[in-house]
């Protein structure tokens, strides 16, 4: 159960990406509804993806391209800024991924 | 030739990762939470459908819930099943796990011919798995557990044999219909819901609300009054800060630094 | 499955809700798809939305919508150094209101079902199917449906426009990202620490430090019983320029010293992302209807950003509508060729307010991107304030304090009031 206590002392810094994400409700299917081929990636000067990715999906890992779908806005913002044109990019099937409520 | 009937008990259970915990008067607050299919429940409806895409049969899922429910049932009626029950009255507020599973048999009974009832693992809210076990007792019927997928269903032997997974092993059953079949957690991932399917569950009426006026049940054996569990008291574990440490190096210099941690933070003597 | 319908629209935001709605009143068969679960769970915008055209579709917005607060304040302010300079204005009209999309949409969605549309969530439409040049209908994991005629509302990401060859690949010129966090503090609270009354919101602007001076800027809104903050940032700079993840933009404008005693005893209820279009004008398809289809909302390009001004809900409300009365004309008519559809939705629209708009603003866009104006100007004016109202022993003139300000930062008296001659201009 990923249900956190109610309360705000750990509010008082700046949040990581992770203890955002889980302020929204998830219904993230088991097949990932993004792929992308890192491959293309390793000649990419900016990266874009990883600073402007508001979820934070792209992460350096020793210089290594780390993407994971899971916490997804599905804003598209990856698609756009990619300059090798990697991203295979589609809205979640059957209602899943991030279920907005007060947004 | 004979087709299988199918059913599959859900249960529509709030999203619990939104349900949070007010330490102060120590109650869960549900105010706002949506609710969802039992996310485990979603193997049981998928195994049935590959069940009728090999055999053929009709497929009935069964909730007793709200009326709110029926946006899960229209869910899983998306997903391909041919038909709902929600049971829904006043009459069953307050049911714990022993009326809950009462209240399903009997359902279950009124049916029909039902040849497999198949149900999720667990719930997320409760995580008993009480009520497989409870509904085929209360059927008399046999019960597996942990099941992954039907092997072989011969509807004219009235037998079926089923692979379940245990943590060192599988285990193979043949038993007699009907059986009562709790299928394995993450065994059977859900398939997507379909345009056709979905647009079925909202122009035609697949889901049937049966109320107590139709089962006609001893109020004694139902809802609150049914129901002999008592909680006394909900208390919360709070979530233990990760320490978030990251070694990086070579794997055999890694096991040293693990040990040497896990022997500072004492989890090893 | 031999259900067929007269018309269909892909995605239940406000633009293809209130074409639905408008659609099935009329006695159309009407099928709204929305690949989201439930209601407007996919919804995601800034804050606010404009009453006025609203109403005109929907006469019962004030009684019957899910109104939070009429905004009554507007604030603007350049945020630098712990430094805040801002334009206040006040209101008692009721022009726009504070909600949340999801419900504000959840309200159309609603009254398209009531009047008889059919509404399938969970499906997400993979394509508008074209035969022999003509929209036939939709299809979605293999399976087909055909309408007389499809609605798209897809939104800013316009997956099936693009397959359909009626738009390009979103570029990072066109939009800019949003990042928002929705923070839950209690109605009293808010009117206490805000200064309003009951029913009246704030809706505030800031630049400068919220976007770490990147073009864009950053939003507060009051809502009934939390505030929406969030940063926006043009992604045609902020791809070469950013320095910091975006979330962390926001995070720092909910912990701003200067700030966070508004909300910060409360609690984070959403965080949510969105790309909104930058220049509606630009990003608009080369036509907005062909035969059998028409384009609606953000997925048309209907969306007016001056920097100052966010408007999209009420333009796409309105588009739905007028998307709506050109489908009941095509259904008199028998008629849903490109030359009927463009004469009666394509010309509308582009005689209505909306399009004025989009032409009127055209321009503010590259003022946008000018780096200057989000990294040096609000600087120089946070210095000229200091140096205005920061005495020690002189008391300087303005345009002395603006000359030396302006000098700190190298740059030229010149070309800085020929660049503010321009951007007032064009604004």
């Amino acid at each position: 159960m990923s249900s956190r206590e109610s309360g705000n002392q750990q509010l008082l810094k700046i949040q990581r990406i992770d203890d955002l994400l889980q302020r929204n409700l998830w219904d993230v299917d088991h097949r990932p509804h993004i792929v992308v081929d890192t491959s293309r990636c390793t000649d990419c000067e900016y990266k874009p993806c990883v600073l402007l990715c508001p979820a934070g999906c792209y992460t350096l890992v020793d210089s290594k391209l780390l993407f994971s779908y899971e916490g997804c806005l599905e804003c598209g913002t990856c698609r756009t800024v990619c300059p090798r044109e990697a991203i295979t990019w589609n809205y979640p099937v059957s209602g899943r991924g991030v279920l907005y409520r007060f947004s | 030739m004979k087709r299988p009937r199918i059913v599959v008990g859900i249960k529509w259970v709030p999203n619990t990762q939104a349900v949070r915990f007010d330490p102060k008067t120590g109650t869960l607050i549900r105010e706002g939470v949506p609710s969802i299919v039992n996310p485990h429940d979603l193997d049981a409806i998928e195994l049935a459908l590959k069940t009728r895409e090999k055999y053929g049969g009709e497929i009935i899922v069964v909730t007793m819930a709200p009326p709110g429910a029926e946006e899960g049932l229209r869910h899983v009626i998306g997903m391909g099943v041919d038909r709902a029950i929600l049971v829904s009255d006043r009459v069953f507020a307050g049911s714990d796990t022993l009326a809950t599973s009462y209240t399903l048999a009997k359902t279950i009974e009124r049916i029909g011919r039902v040849d497999l009832v198949f149900f999720g693992q667990e719930t997320i809210d409760s995580s008993t798995a009480h009520i497989p076990a409870q509904v085929a007792s209360w059927l008399d019927l046999p019960y597996i557990y942990y099941v992954e997928s039907i092997e072989k269903l011969e509807l004219k032997e009235n037998k079926v044999v089923v692979k379940r997974k245990l943590e060192d092993r599988y285990e193979w059953y043949e038993v007699e219909l009907p059986v009562v079949i709790g299928v394995a957690m993450h065994s059977n991932p859900p398939r997507p819901i379909s345009l056709t399917n979905k647009l079925r569950a909202v122009t035609e009426k697949p889901i049937e609300v049966w109320t107590n006026k139709q089962l006609g049940l001893d109020p004694r054996c139902i809802g609150l009054r049914g129901s002999p569990t008592i909680v006394s008291k909900v208390t919360w574990q709070p979530e233990i800060p990760r320490k978030r440490k990251i070694y990086q190096g070579n794997p055999k210099e890694a096991v040293k630094w693990l040990i040497k941690h896990l022997e500072e933070e004492k989890v090893l003597p | 499955m031999a259900t067929k319908f007269d018309a269909i629209v892909v995605g239940a935001g406000p633009a293809g809700a209130t074409a639905a709605y408008k659609l099935a009143e009329a006695g159309i068969k009407t099928l709204l798809v929305e690949r989201g679960r439930g209601r407007g769970s996919k919804q995601v915008f800034g804050g606010r939305i404009y009453v006025t055209p609203v109403r005109e579709v929907f006469p019962d917005v004030e009684k019957t919508a899910p109104i939070h607060r009429w905004v009554k304040r507007e604030k603007i302010s350049i945020l630098h150094n712990s430094r805040i300079l801002s334009l206040e204005y006040e209101s008692p009209e009721k022009h726009s209101f504070t909600t949340y999309l999801t419900e504000f949409t959840s309200w159309i969605v609603d009254k398209a079902i009531n009047a008889g549309a059919v509404y399938v969530d969970e499906v997400r439409v993979d394509s508008i199917v074209e035969e022999d040049g003509r929209i036939t209908g939709i299809e979605a994991g293999g399976e087909r449906i055909e309408a007389s005629i499809v609605i798209d509302a897809e939104g800013v990401n316009r997956l099936l426009l693009e397959k359909l060859g009626l738009a390009e690949r979103l570029s990072p010129e066109e939009v800019a990202l949003g990042a928002k966090e929705v923070i839950k503090v209690g109605a009293d609270k808010i009117n206490e620490r805000f200064g309003l009354e009951e029913d009246s919101g704030l809706a505030w602007l800031l630049v400068g430090e919220p976007t770490d001076y990147l073009p864009g800027g950053a939003f507060i809104y009051t809502n009934r019983d939390s505030v929406s903050i969030g940063v926006v940032v043009y992604l045609a700079t902020a791809v070469k320029k950013a320095r910091e993840e975006i979330y962390r933009l926001v995070e720092k404008l909910r912990l701003h010293p200067q700030l966070r005693q508004y909300w910060e005893d409360g609690d984070i209820i959403e965080y949510s992302a969105h790309l909104t279009i930058e220049s509606g004008r630009r990003f608009m398809p080369r036509k907005l209807a062909t035969s059998g289809l028409i384009v609606v909302g953000d997925a048309a390009g209907l969306l007016l950003n001056t920097g100052y001004t966010f408007r999209g809900v009420d333009y796409a409300v309105y588009s739905g509508y007028l998307a709506a009365e050109a489908a009941k004309k095509a259904f008199n008519l028998g008629d849903f060729s490109e030359e009927t559809l463009r004469e009666n939705y394509e010309k509308k629209l582009l005689g209505s307010f909306i399009a004025k708009d989009l032409r009127n603003h055209t321009g503010v866009e590259q003022i946008m991107h000018e780096v200057e104006f989000f990294e040096k100007y609000p600087v120089v004016a946070i210095d000229t304030a200091r140096k205005l109202f920061e005495l020690g022993y002189e008391t300087p003139r303005i345009q002395e304090a603006l000359r030396s300000s302006l000098k700190t930062h190298h740059i030229n008296l010149l070309s800085f009031l020929y660049k503010m001659f321009k951007m007032v201009r064009k604004l």
